[in-house]
């Protein structure tokens, strides 16, 4: 297995660095990760969706600030920077500060566990997935801790939603993204098939070929509902559209960003696209063979498939309604739930019949 | 003797027998007789009437005379039977220094918030109300505006610590750990509220426990404005900012039609048609709106129906334009007909709404499938804020909102005005009671109004006579003092009605305007308690309220 570091020693013809050079490279890896993910999340995301969403609705959208309204974003980001940070009287500053830190941070760490394509992975140990998995959940914190410093009634409402939200679709989530880990061993033929770079690495050859063209070992084509039950556990645990009851525009106003503003307010804004990101990544990841494909590198494959998803986000934005939160509970709990295990449970056991 | 007539005969009869005590006199109104009640027991006049059929409750309209205050309350008569309709007045006059008249708001629950805008503003007390308290001013202010007496330049201050604070009542817990509430506002600066609304809303969870709408922060005494301008042109320009998104006409046509009958002045065909296509084509504008709209309030974000609905009514906006020089407050209408012929080129005006009617059919089965095709809007909007028919009549809904609830009561049909009689169109209903059926209402009407336009197009390109536009009006309108009127239109959001009383000056002595918005928004509460609080949202919308008209 290639790693990052492995393929910066490469570049520099080098065999292997001591340990503390390996350090020092594994933290400049990850600043560059992260300020590509940021440079995209927070420039052409942003961007992208809104010229996007105006497809759908006939409009134009940004056209003034830079060639094609492309400057846009970091006019605004500039904008938001500038701005006092205003705390509002009674809040409880402790949390209510470190939620936007926090919620940025948490996001920002699970990428680590994400394979990019090209050996482009920060960090690689044996529970990567687990990890993956935990640090998405551990953005619901900040938003608790948003919701419940603001002192404000919205903010208390979007934050009550987003826990029932996170506690009702936690389970699915994981659960699903488990079904593919049976399939990982035997695929990779490996003893740590929740390691990401195993989980790639058992997607890459072809699963069968239709008049010789070669359909690849995607586990969307081998384990499709499993497939299904993530994306739809993925919009939930983010609040994506038809889930975004914590924010609901017309409802609570913002929801638990009610309150915050300048760089508090840029802070989750950003955590809330990375959210979208590393959904993206995870669903390329598990679910379209990382970073595979023919031609181009292994990490445009990736990034390309992270957009394609991100894209499905904001067209669902566009085209359906909000559920009530009663339906929301009802879909995690009564379906969600059961049909992720049901899966898991039959994936076991075709491959205990089979093989 | 029409079947109309003989009725009111039968109905002086009846009450006369049933409650001799209880009526002082019969008068004559333009638009219908007028039962002169004893104002301690014109709760059992009304009551009467209801039991005879007139179950309709337009409006409560509190007049000031030197002898005497009156409450007038203009009744109706609905049935699926358009020629049964008719109307009926009852007049309750109080006494000048302490006006006391018993509330009806126990027969018709749609009483209570015309009852509570006529102590606002006239002071009469309704004795026995539930809840007598101010509904359009604030509650600390002194003196009630349309009374002769009141002083106009005496400022009025109202300190933030006057304002009695909402939560110290409300946030009461009614037994310790048997209901735990939260009460919330929403609005008055609120994205679902359509402009300045407040609901003070009590929470339990997610369950919309109590709500109590505030309504008047876009109040600005509209009645009086128009008490102190001339009939002729003057009042004109106003009816364009109730309802200020895009129904203009419509509102035009209300007061058209109220001094028109009044005072006796004839419209020549030709306006008629005119008066007509531009009520259709504005009807359309506004019910694209409400349309979108109510999905924005679904969806939360600018979707596709939102954006398709306004990209439509932009046309509709532009023809508008055309044919009035305005956007939005057209001022178009003048007593006697209209104030421009149609624009030239004719053929390009023409060919324009052809256009846009060509392709209607296919948008609105565009947006039949946005909205019925929708697995999750349907789950959303099916089944919640149930307006139950009987429920709707108490309370005085009127249009599509009432139309949702499967009666098909249409003031076009039932007491039509303008060119609608000679026209071929039908009265949309749906009996799901619910979100959706008053939306799918609004699609149906605008289906509806695109026939009317298309016909109204047809007679406008074959006219070979006179092109008159207006009809020669006196100077200055004067009808004929101590009469009044009562007539109400179809509006985009139900029965705009006006009721103006004349002294015998060219400026009206009272003016009142039922809003059908206030009494849809009275309805609110019964909608929603019980239900989750983005039922609530959806609610309001599908309610489509405009506050310009709900404050006027």
């Amino acid at each position: 297995m290639v790693t990052f570091n492995d393929t910066i020693a490469e570049l520099f013809g080098v065999d292997g660095f001591s340990p503390l050079v390996e350090f020092v490279v594994a933290i400049a890896g990850a600043s560059v990760v992260v300020s590509v993910m940021l440079t995209i999340i927070g420039v052409s995301a942003v961007w992208l969706k809104r010229k996007w969403n105006a497809r759908f609705g006939d409009r134009i959208a940004v056209n003034r600030v830079g060639p094609a309204g492309l400057m846009v974003m970091p006019a605004d980001a500039l904008k938001l920077f500038s701005k006092e940070v205003v705390v509002p009287e009674g809040v409880d500053r402790v949390p209510y500060l470190l939620a936007p830190m926090l919620a940025a941070a948490s996001i920002l760490a699970a990428f680590a566990f994400i394979p990019f394509g090209s050996g482009l992975q920060i960090a690689d140990p044996e529970t990567g997935l687990i990890f993956a998995l935990a640090f998405a959940s551990l953005s619901a914190i900040p938003i608790v801790m948003a919701g419940y410093s603001s002192k404000n009634k919205y903010s208390f409402l979007g934050f009550e939603r987003e826990v029932a939200q996170a506690i009702a679709y936690e389970i699915p989530l994981v659960v699903s993204a488990l079904a593919i880990v049976p399939l990982v061993a035997v695929f990779a033929d490996t003893d740590a098939p929740l390691r990401m770079s195993n989980v790639v690495a058992a997607q890459q050859g072809p699963l069968f070929g239709i008049e010789g063209v070669p359909i690849p070992n995607w586990f969307i084509f081998a384990q499709p509902v499993a497939a299904v039950l993530l994306l739809v556990a993925i919009f939930a645990e983010f609040s994506r559209n038809p889930f975004d009851l914590p924010e609901a525009g017309s409802e609570l106003v913002a929801g638990y960003l009610t309150e915050y503003g300048g760089v508090n307010f840029v802070l989750l804004f950003l955590a809330e696209f990375a959210a979208i990101y590393f959904g993206g990544a995870l669903f390329t990841a598990l679910f379209l063979g990382g970073g595979s494909g023919p031609l181009l590198p292994g990490f445009v494959w990736f990034l390309g498939k992270t957009f394609v998803f991100y894209l499905v986000v904001q067209w669902f934005r566009a085209t359906v309604p909000r559920v009530r939160i009663d339906q929301l509970l009802d879909l995690g709990w009564k379906y969600l739930l059961e049909l992720t295990f049901l899966n898991l449970l039959l994936t076991a056991g075709v491959l205990w019949v089979v093989l | 003797m029409s079947v109309v007539t003989r009725r009111h005969e039968e109905i002086h009869e009846t009450i006369e027998d049933k409650l001799p005590e209880a009526i002082l006199d019969f008068e004559e109104h333009q638009n219908a007789p007028a039962v002169v009640a004893n104002p301690s027991r014109v709760d059992d006049v009304v009551r009467v009437l209801k039991q005879n059929g007139y179950n309709h409750l337009s409006s409560i309209s509190a007049v000031e005379y030197d002898n005497r205050y009156e409450s007038v309350y203009h009744l109706r008569r609905i049935t699926d039977d358009r020629e049964d309709f008719d109307e009926i007045n009852v007049v309750a006059p109080a006494d000048p220094d302490e006006p006391a008249v018993e509330t009806v708001s126990d027969v018709f629950k749609g009483a209570n918030w015309h009852e509570r805008e006529a102590y606002d503003l006239m002071g009469i007390r309704y004795d026995n109300h539930p809840d007598l308290r101010r509904i359009l001013l604030p509650e600390t202010w002194k003196g009630h505006p349309l009374r002769e007496e009141y002083d106009v330049d005496q400022p009025q201050y109202t300190t933030l610590e006057a304002h009695a604070n909402p939560i110290e009542e409300r946030y009461e817990v009614e037994e310790e750990g048997t209901l735990d509430t939260m009460f919330l506002n929403i609005g008055p600066h609120h994205p679902a509220t359509h402009g300045v609304l407040h609901l003070k809303t009590v929470l339990d969870g997610e369950v919309v426990v109590d709500v109590d709408p505030d309504i008047g922060y876009l109040h600005r005494c509209e009645e009086y404005l128009c008490e102190r301008l001339d009939y002729k042109y003057q009042i004109m320009p106003y009816p364009d900012r109730w309802d200020y998104v895009s129904a203009g006409m419509l509102n035009e046509m209300s007061y058209a039609r109220c001094i028109e009958d009044l005072a006796e002045i004839e419209v020549p065909e030709y306006a008629q048609v005119i008066r007509t296509l531009a009520q259709e084509l504005s009807r359309m504008a506004a019910h694209m709106l409400a349309v979108g709209t109510f999905a924005l309030d679904l969806y939360g974000e600018l979707n596709v129906i939102f954006m398709y609905a306004f990209k439509d009514r932009e046309i509709l906006q532009e023809i508008l334009e055309d044919l009035s020089g305005q956007r939005l407050m057209f001022n178009y209408f003048r007593l006697g007909g209209v104030a421009y012929d149609l624009p030239e080129p004719r053929d390009e005006w023409f060919e324009k709404i052809r256009g846009f009617l060509d392709d209607l059919p296919e948008k609105l089965d565009e947006y039949r499938a946005l909205i019925e095709g929708n697995e999750l809007l349907r789950k959303r909007a099916e089944g919640t804020g149930i307006l139950e028919p009987e429920v709707a009549k108490e309370y005085g809904c009127t249009g599509p909102v009432l139309r949702g609830s499967g009666i098909g009561y249409d003031v076009r049909e039932v007491d039509p005005y303008s060119y609608y009689d000679e026209l071929d169109w039908d009265v949309v209903t749906y009996d799901g009671c619910d979100n959706l059926s008053r939306v799918l209402v609004r699609i149906g009407e605008v289906e509806q109004s695109a026939r009317i336009v298309e016909q109204c197009l047809d007679i406008l390109e074959d006219w070979d006579g006179d092109r008159e536009i207006q009809s020669r009006v006196p100077r200055s309108i004067t009808p004929p003092a101590e009469t009044e009127n009562y007539t109400a239109v179809e509006g985009a959001k139900g029965e705009l009605g006006i009721h103006i009383v004349s002294d015998g000056t060219e400026k009206p002595h009272r003016f009142k305007i039922r809003s059908p918005c206030f009494s849809n928004l009275a309805v609110f509460s019964e909608l929603v308690e019980g239900e989750y609080l983005a039922d609530m949202i959806a609610t309001l919308g599908s309610l489509d309220l405009v506050f310009g008209e709900v404050d006027r």
